[in-house]
């Protein structure tokens, strides 16, 4: 497979799907409850997809979404409320120091011959570390919640009073991401990332210098989150440091790992489902039981990884292939038959 | 042939806390030849390729390439230089295609523009373009070491170690196996250093043979001058061998 | 100011040997097995909470809860080996990751369910209370605990050292296919290795809620911790982890004495990172 065969029949199964999106707020726009639970869909469809970047092709499970996307946060809604910097450079400027982020962590971390743990374990205290950074630091607010500014226009300072423009923009920031991510994939970062997770010292002696590759590919997933960052900031209208939400890093990891790593559609499949059923579970349990998706979705993590490492999407794929054959031979009768005519 | 060396290793010793595998050894492959690395089995031969090509950093010594010293570099830049290996023990990117795993390579030197071109020229040059889409867990082993040779090759190497690349073939795999390297050799002045159990190959393609034993160099010279030194007949087949 | 920062350094290496005791359970599930169970915090949390358990269900002293603790940490030790750990050895590493990041998971949660986000404590414990030596308060409940450790840890030591089993263990974790032609059933040492690093955590447990509480959160602070000690020494050595323990329990106490009590996860963190990135094999580390 490469980049040519991708582009006929997936791709328009793919702006359909996309065009479905795009129309769904038309349908459900007056149903409040409806659109935070697909804007919050989406919303975790960009983090997965971008989270497929350092997880899926790189092979490190990364276990820090809510830090990057709390620092984006931070930061564009500081920038907005301090000097009054539209978030939509603020995003960037919070996508970019997540970036920095991650190259403070990542550097010393993907040193050549350093075990995957150790990065999965350093990025699962980070986001705990930066919520408890972000708790002392009294100049960005510390432990009270900071609210954003109304501002000059909604346009300007991305405060509306209802959920469609959010639900727009992610769905174009998901777009974005799934092309980007696409054309990672086929791209010499891409390939080198994909044989990094199969052996790290043959593709050393093949030119690829490990630690940069992984370096790029942890910080464009870390911009992305930034970005992210940004436009969640504004759709609450608060900065807290309870956004580095350690559970909510796992959930984005789940995601993509149960998704299908390294695959691009994956990820955000995944996220429709589980995270539907996540804001099904939470509605109907509700008190204390709601952190009972979380226990679920440890679950399907766990089986998941035991009898099906690949993810759920290499399935979906021999399914789809599956029927492909059997409306083939419905159509043409078997091939035996077909020759012995 | 140039006078100056192609690789140099000088006095190279690697240690594993105590154990001592490659001890003081010294030897050098001029321009355009092939030498071939031998020696029973525990004596090192593999742990000196990785401590030349980065992989381990070895306790003392130093290794030239091309006149820079390459000591302890990271294998990415020493590919970047110009060399590249093979492993022992097969290590291909078992998911990937045969196509994919040699794209790896040739991004060594190519740009997204030319880097299918390099790939294609590569496959036709090692006889693969069939089996191009053929994942490589799916591959048997004669096919996977040509693999390897073949995303080394698409570095664009002026040298290249292969590890114990004939071990496993039949006669046939064989014999296509050394004359694609004679091939390389000549007509594209690859330098080789391979170390080898299989003795036909070690005769048949060497220029000159480097005998290890215990991690060290107890023999040099030409493959004929080789199977009749004394003492390296004792380290394969034992002292007693040597009356005979 | 000295006399604060030597009041820390005696609170911290107290401290220091207890988290010894912590790391030495991963230790031995990591360097003898080299299995990783990213889970190893959140089964010191659940040893605290079990000690919590038994100690207000029995009205027990904190300090003598693990009698009952740590039976039952070993089983689940065994019991999580044969169900999750066992199939994921021959896999890619990744798998065995993912599986138990999916435990810490499931672990933390079930943890919120069943006890909520209010910390728990028991009553105070018979080892309560401090002494003055020289002008400095030395609290009972840490030295107690702190000199607990480090017998276990002694006990340990010369488990693995000396004895058949001991060795056993070592051996099947360096070459099980050599071991298991020995005459050593590599499955069932294995999950015995797992279960006995799972107990040692209920000893640690039962001994900190002698003076601590315990919350479903506190798993990451004692993964870090456990991970942070074990890189900072490196495989192989068990005096290396004690100095490993009382070099991160100085410098979490210091960081609180002088600067803000919540930053002590920061000081572990930063310490973490810096022996990642300066000496990844650890001060004492044989590999």
């Amino acid at each position: 497979m490469n980049a040519k065969t991708l582009t006929s029949r997936r791709n328009l199964f793919l702006l359909g799907g996309v065009l479905l999106a795009a129309l769904i707020p038309l349908a459900l726009g007056k149903n409040q409850y409806a659109m935070v639970l697909v804007t919050t869909v989406l919303l975790y469809a960009v983090l997965a997809t971008a989270w497929n970047i350092i997880g899926g092709m790189a092979g490190q499970l990364d276990l820090a979404a809510a830090a990057y996307l709390g620092l984006g946060a931070f930061t564009t809604g500081t920038l907005l409320m301090r000097w009054n910097i539209t978030p939509w450079l603020g995003m960037i400027v919070g996508g970019i120091t997540a970036a920095g982020l991650a190259f403070l962590i990542g550097f010393p971390l993907f040193g050549f011959k350093i075990k995957e743990l150790w990065y999965a374990l350093s990025s699962s205290a980070l986001v705990e570390v930066m919520r408890v950074l972000f708790l002392m630091w009294d100049q960005v607010g510390g432990p009270t919640e900071q609210y954003l500014p109304a501002g000059l226009s909604a346009w300007y300072s991305l405060r509306f009073n209802n959920y469609v423009p959010y639900y727009y923009i992610m769905l174009v920031i998901l777009i974005a991401v799934l092309i980007l991510t696409t054309r990672i994939r086929y791209s010499k970062l891409g390939y080198s990332l994909l044989a990094l997770g199969e052996d790290e010292d043959a593709v050393e002696v093949l030119g690829v210098n490990s630690q940069a590759a992984k370096l790029k590919a942890l910080m464009i997933y870390a911009f992305i989150s930034g970005v992210v960052g940004g436009v969640y900031a504004c759709l609450y209208g608060y900065l807290h440091p309870s956004f580095f939400s350690t559970s909510m890093s796992m959930e984005v990891a789940i995601l993509g790992i149960v998704g299908g790593m390294g695959i691009t559609y994956g990820p955000a499949l995944a996220a429709i489902v589980m995270v539907s059923f996540r804001e099904f579970l939470r509605a109907n349990l509700g008190g204390g039981m709601e952190g009972l998706y979380l226990v679920v979705y440890a679950v399907i993590l766990i089986v998941v990884a035991l009898y099906q490492p690949r993810g759920i999407a290499p399935l979906l794929e021999r399914g789809i292939k599956y029927i492909k054959t059997y409306f083939g031979e419905l159509r043409h009768g078997r091939p035996a038959d077909a020759e012995s005519r | 042939m140039d006078a100056q060396p192609m690789l140099k290793v000088d006095n190279l010793t690697k240690k594993f806390n105590d154990l001592v595998a490659v001890s003081d050894v010294t030897f050098e492959v001029r321009p355009g030849e092939i030498v071939g690395l031998i020696g029973p089995n525990g004596a090192g031969k593999t742990t000196l390729f990785n401590a030349i090509t980065g992989l381990y950093k070895p306790e003392a010594g130093r290794v030239t390439y091309k006149g820079v010293n390459i000591t302890g570099l990271l294998p990415h830049k020493i590919c970047k230089l110009g060399m590249s290996r093979t492993f022992q023990v097969t290590r291909a990117f078992a998911h990937m295609t045969v196509e994919d795993t040699v794209r790896v390579g040739a991004y060594n030197r190519c740009g997204e523009k030319n880097v299918q071109a390099k790939v294609d020229q590569v496959l036709g040059l090692v006889e693969m373009e069939d089996i191009r889409g053929r994942v490589c867990s799916d591959l048997g082993l004669a096919s996977l070491r040509k693999v390897e040779l073949a995303r080394a090759l698409a570095t664009e190497p002026d040298m290249l170690l292969l590890d114990e690349a004939g071990a496993g073939l039949n006669a046939t795999e064989l014999g296509a196996f050394m004359a694609l390297i004679q091939k390389l050799n000549r007509d594209y002045h690859i330098t080789f250093c391979v170390v080898e159990h299989v003795m036909q190959m070690v005769m048949g393609l060497c220029h000159r043979i480097v005998v290890l034993e215990s991690g060290e160099v107890i023999a040099t010279g030409t493959p004929n001058e080789i199977s009749a030194n004394q003492r390296v007949i004792e380290a394969y087949l034992g002292k007693r061998a040597v009356r005979c | 100011m000295i006399e604060t920062a030597t009041q820390g350094v005696i609170s911290g290496v107290m401290m220091g040997a207890i988290y010894a005791l912590i790391a030495l359970g991963l230790s031995i599930v990591f360097g003898v097995m080299n299995v990783t169970n990213f889970a190893h915090g959140e089964f010191v949390m659940l040893s605290m909470y079990l000690s919590y358990v038994v100690g207000t269900a029995l009205a027990w002293d904190a300090v003598v809860t693990p009698v009952i603790t740590v039976p039952l940490l070993f089983f689940f030790g065994i019991i999580t080996y044969h169900l999750l750990l066992h199939r994921t050895l021959r896999q890619m590493y990744v798998v065995q990751l993912a599986v138990t990041v999916g435990l810490q998971i499931l672990m933390r949660s079930a943890a919120l369910i069943v006890w909520n986000a209010q910390p728990r404590a028991l009553q105070y414990s018979f080892i309560q209370g401090n002494f003055e030596i020289g002008g400095f308060t030395i609290l009972t409940s840490r030295l107690v605990a702190a000199v607990v450790s480090l017998l276990f840890i002694g006990g340990i030591a010369y488990f693995l050292n000396k004895t058949w089993a001991g060795k056993a263990m070592r051996a099947a974790s360096d070459d099980f296919d050599a071991a298991s032609l020995m005459g050593v059933n590599y499955k069932r040492t294995y999950a015995l290795t797992f279960g006995i690093g799972s107990a040692l955590t209920a000893v640690a447990g039962g001994l900190l809620m002698s003076f601590q509480q315990t919350d479903p959160v506190g798993g990451i602070r004692f993964g870090l911790l456990s991970w942070c000690v074990l890189a900072l020494a490196g495989l192989g050595s068990i005096p290396g982890l004690v100095v490993a323990g009382i070099i991160v329990g100085v410098a979490e106490a210091l960081t609180v004495s002088f600067f803000d009590p919540r930053s002590r996860l920061l000081a572990v963190y930063a310490i973490f990172i810096l022996v990642l990135w300066l000496r990844p094999r650890g001060l004492f580390g044989r590999r």
